[in-house]
């Protein structure tokens, strides 16, 4: 549902009044986004889920470095289709990755591109990964700045 | 009579390739037609490895019957650690279920949380004044189980700990009991006594 106030689509002038009133406003930015980091555990969830940072558990470093790395990796397979960003579960050995993905490439390439990067990273961090896609039709847009 | 030979040698090399199937040799072409389709169907879907898995054959263990006598345990203390009190809640909800179905015995507290703090500059370079500041919450929460033999305590420990959350650490202490070794099970002087005894007799 876009934003009757972007000037993008109707071509009309940039902004009316400057700051833009709550109407005029027309930058989308979903939950994630719209939140600040002091609401975690309050009003936002956590994007990468391990045991790392716990109390007494070690290897926080590489899971940061392994998940910045696969968050770099489903933006570059998945070009232009990532709706927000890439939830990563870790449990036991295995690493789950859950993407929310626009519709933009057709089905079986979606398909290849699944089989692809699970194992490529499998062979990569010699642990069983699994990708879960859910396609969206556009994103989903919490409020607009 | 040539097409139905050559449908029937095609379907045949499909059948070869995609791996073995039961089905039964139809003589119609028609059916033959169907049953090539519905084998490719599925054949598809199970090459496509997407969110559909197939078990795959796993010989279920054996009942193991020994003359050793089973390991009993006075107390299991399991402490789950996480960062999210809601988490801790459901899981703690389901392990109580799980022990009350074995008709395993369970306390359940909460140890208070630990928080760890870090002060750090805001800026790459100088603004001295100006920092931000993290912190670590780590929730516990403490199951202990009562009076357990050894074999319920691995089946209930692997239950559990297949079905552990994302991002839940667990830690588990475990108090056997043992048979009193027999070089300590009576006194000393009473053995020095019983010697005296019969040496004097």
């Amino acid at each position: 549902k876009t934003n009757p106030a972007d000037p993008r689509g109707s071509g009309g002038s940039a902004r009316a009044c400057s700051p833009p009133c709550r109407r005029c406003r027309f930058s989308p930015v979903s939950y994630e986004e719209a939140h600040a980091p002091h609401y975690i555990a309050h009003r936002k969830g956590w994007l990468s889920a391990h045991t790392g940072n716990l109390d007494g558990e070690a290897h926080a470093a590489e899971r940061t470095v392994e998940d910045v790395f696969l968050r770099k990796f489903m933006l570059g397979t998945f070009p232009g289709c990532l709706a927000d960003h890439v939830v990563l579960k870790r449990r036991a050995n295995q690493l789950d990755i859950c993407a929310l993905v626009l519709r933009q490439l057709p089905a079986h390439k979606f398909y290849f591109l699944v089989g692809y990067s699970e194992t490529l990273l499998s062979h990569f961090y010699k642990c069983p990964v699994r990708l879960h896609l859910q396609t969206v039709p556009a994103k989903v847009v919490y409020k607009y700045l | 009579m040539a097409a139905r030979a050559a449908s029937g040698a095609v379907s045949r090399r499909l059948w070869q390739g995609l791996g073995n199937l039961s089905t039964s040799n139809s003589k119609s072409s028609t059916t033959k037609n169907a049953v090539f389709l519905l084998s490719t169907g599925v054949k598809w879907a199970q090459f496509s490895h997407l969110h559909i898995d197939f078990p795959k054959e796993v010989t279920k263990p054996a009942i193991t019957v020994s003359d050793e006598p089973d390991t009993l345990y006075k107390r299991l203390s399991i402490l789950v650690k996480a960062h999210d009190k809601a988490v801790l809640d459901s899981y703690e909800f389901f392990a109580v279920l799980a022990a009350k179905e074995l008709g395993i015995s369970i306390k359940v507290h909460e140890p208070p949380r630990k928080i760890e703090r870090l002060t750090l500059l805001k800026s790459v370079h100088i603004f001295k004044k100006h920092r931000v500041q993290y912190e670590m919450r780590t929730l516990y929460r403490c199951l202990e189980l009562e009076r357990l033999t050894g074999c319920t305590a691995n089946v209930y420990l692997e239950y559990i700990q297949r079905n552990l959350p994302e991002g839940v650490a667990m830690e588990v202490t475990k108090t056997q009991l043992q048979p009193l070794p027999e070089h300590i099970r009576e006194p000393i002087w009473e053995k020095e006594v019983k010697d005296k005894e019969e040496s004097k007799a």
